[in-house]
């Protein structure tokens, strides 16, 4: 179908408008974000900011996402070209008939935890009790928690995305990124303890680049130009954060260099593993996603055989290993 | 009311059926990806398929919009009746009334929640907020505006204030205090919902935001759809009570039908 007819389709509306203007002529590459500018999306601006995109003959826009991004909607409809979301997000896509992939994953170990106070005594997740717990249910996560944990006397809230009511109530408790809510927490005066959600075996790629089967289909070297620079974007961001960091700040004002590198000390562990050393940074593994939709369809927020594992990510689009 | 006449039904049934096919056909035939825009079938097979779970959201939304709902109910004619027995009073409270209709609710929510704590009691005050200002605004004007020859005449035979409220306004405020609150139930149900996004239950018992949240998260277009749906037939239900109520309070005060 062209896409001609597809923009007469009214039922279509808006998404599809906006995807049919842009084809006209040479427009920059846009890249939405899940979230407001962070330290989790901090390679991407360095790769904007220090020229790496320009060098591979790429014009390239950032979208600052929020709560309500749809990342991975304007990515499937082509309304932007490329996307950040986390991995389970991308199974739910594909599950949804969303024909989207994964390409590089800045952030190996999620960095997905629950913020807890640390006078509750609460250890380990699986000491969760007599807390009332604010989680998105968004995040396959949270659904993974219910279903592992017993959770006596613990009750479930939506997380609304500030951190005031876990500073008022000692006995609450939040989900978190490593890097970002227990440090706010910590300045306001309060004494909190993280407990990665990854140690239960539950640890998803986090801040994914995506793109469409399209635009894959259409141009894999641009692609794969766009992957090139992302990457040395990331090497840098994490050698040497401060040029970029104080940009971020200045493009989201609730982040100051201090929480942004505090952010990056944090990220450093999270982005480079044992399987980065061998295969590169921002690599990828079949297994890792194998695993990841064996656990949501055994949780049951997918259904089964929907989504085969290797939809959801290309191998191709890493660049070779220089060795 | 009269009865509705044969066939009444007949109408808006076709007209459905003429809808959803052609619906249908649009998603199948333009192809659009279910994430986009699920067909009624999709929607349909996701309601049963999720039966049990949209059951329980409603009657766990319900409580809290007809919680809200009453409150609003109660609050708001004690206010419209002071409001009306005291100039005074209606002219210092009446601008602050009309900030209930205008605040934003989805600013104050988080606020809320750290007044009321996380969980029912903060939906209840949610939807109690939006649909209060039509139970004072049309109360107060039951109220208040009756014919002046009417008032005469009570005041010719000596009638106590007290006879003159239920004598001669509370009757005349019965229309439009129904009026009043079948707008306030159907804000009632969007107040629940709302206060759900920010405050209501994850855990075992969720209400229909809580679902609404879930499945736009995570592109489950068609489940999203039947939560909309459900929270759609809430309303008219509740809508439809208060009808009924109303019609029974009408009939009872023997007031003309409006």
């Amino acid at each position: 179908m062209t896409t001609g007819t597809r923009c007469s389709a009214l039922l279509l509306g808006m998404l599809m408008l906006a995807g049919c203007g842009r084809s006209d002529g040479p427009a920059p590459l846009t890249l939405a974000l899940n979230w407001f500018p962070e330290a989790e999306h901090g390679g991407f601006y360095a790769a904007l900011f220090d020229g790496y995109y320009a060098e591979e003959g790429l014009e390239v826009r950032i979208l600052p996402g929020g709560p309500e991004a749809a990342v991975l909607a304007r990515v499937a409809t082509g309304t932007v070209d490329f996307g950040v979301e986390n991995a389970d997000q991308v199974v739910f896509g594909r599950a949804s008939g969303a024909p989207v992939r994964a390409l590089m994953a800045p952030i190996q170990d999620s960095p997905q935890c629950i913020m807890v106070h640390a006078a509750s005594g609460i250890e380990r997740l699986a000491d969760l009790r007599d807390v009332t717990l604010a989680m998105n249910p968004k995040g396959a996560f949270a659904q993974f928690l219910q279903a592992e944990l017993a959770l006596p006397n613990v009750r479930i809230v939506p997380y609304t995305g500030t951190v005031t009511q876990f500073l008022l109530d000692p006995r609450t408790a939040q989900q978190a990124y490593l890097f970002s809510e227990p440090y706010i927490a910590r300045q306001a005066g309060a004494e909190p303890r993280c407990l990665l959600v990854s140690e239960l075996g539950f640890n998803t790629y986090t801040s994914v680049l995506v793109a469409s089967d399209r635009a894959w289909e259409r141009d894999p070297e641009l692609v794969r130009r766009f992957v090139r620079a992302s990457i040395r974007g990331w090497e840098r961001y994490l050698a040497d954060p401060e040029p970029t960091n104080a940009r971020i700040a200045a493009l989201n004002p609730e982040m100051d260099a201090a929480i942004l590198a505090y952010g990056v000390g944090t990220l450093l562990p999270l982005s480079f593993t044992a399987e980065t050393e061998r295969n590169g940074f921002g690599t990828m593994t079949q297994e890792r996603w194998d695993t990841l939709v064996a656990q949501m369809e055994a949780l049951g927020v997918i259904a089964a055989g929907r989504v085969r594992a290797a939809e959801l990510w290309l191998p191709e689009a890493m660049p070779e290993l220089d060795d | 009311m009269k009865p509705a006449p044969r066939g009444a039904a007949l109408p808006p049934l076709l007209f459905f059926l003429v809808f959803a096919a052609a619906w249908q056909l649009a998603v199948v035939l333009l192809d659009i990806p279910p994430f986009l825009l699920p067909g009624p079938l999709a929607i349909g097979a996701a309601a049963l398929e999720n039966g049990p779970a949209l059951l329980s959201a409603t009657a766990v939304t319900a409580a809290g919009a007809l919680a809200g709902f009453t409150l609003s109910q109660l609050a708001g004619l004690l206010v419209a009746f002071a409001f009306a027995e005291w100039e005074l009073v209606r002219r210092a409270g009446y601008p602050y009334a009309i900030f209930l209709q205008t605040v934003p609710i989805v600013a104050i929510a988080p606020l809320i929640i750290i007044w009321f704590g996380p969980g029912f009691p903060s939906v209840v005050v949610v939807s109690f907020i939006i649909s209060l200002f039509p139970v004072i605004t049309n109360g107060t004007a039951g109220l208040t505006r009756i014919d002046p020859e009417l008032r005469q005449l009570f005041a010719l035979n000596n009638a106590t204030r007290l006879q003159l409220l239920l004598k001669l306004k509370l009757p005349h405020a019965v229309p439009y205090l129904v009026a009043g609150a079948r707008i306030s139930s159907g804000l009632a149900v969007i107040g629940a919902i709302v206060g759900e996004f920010f405050a209501g239950f994850g855990s075992s018992r969720f209400g229909l935001g809580y679902l609404v949240v879930l499945t736009s998260g995570q592109l489950k277009t068609a489940y999203l759809f039947a939560a909309i749906l459900a929270s759609t037939f809430l309303g008219l239900a509740i809508f439809w009570m208060t009808g009924r109520a109303g019609d029974a309070l009408l009939a009872r005060w023997g007031v003309e039908e409006r």
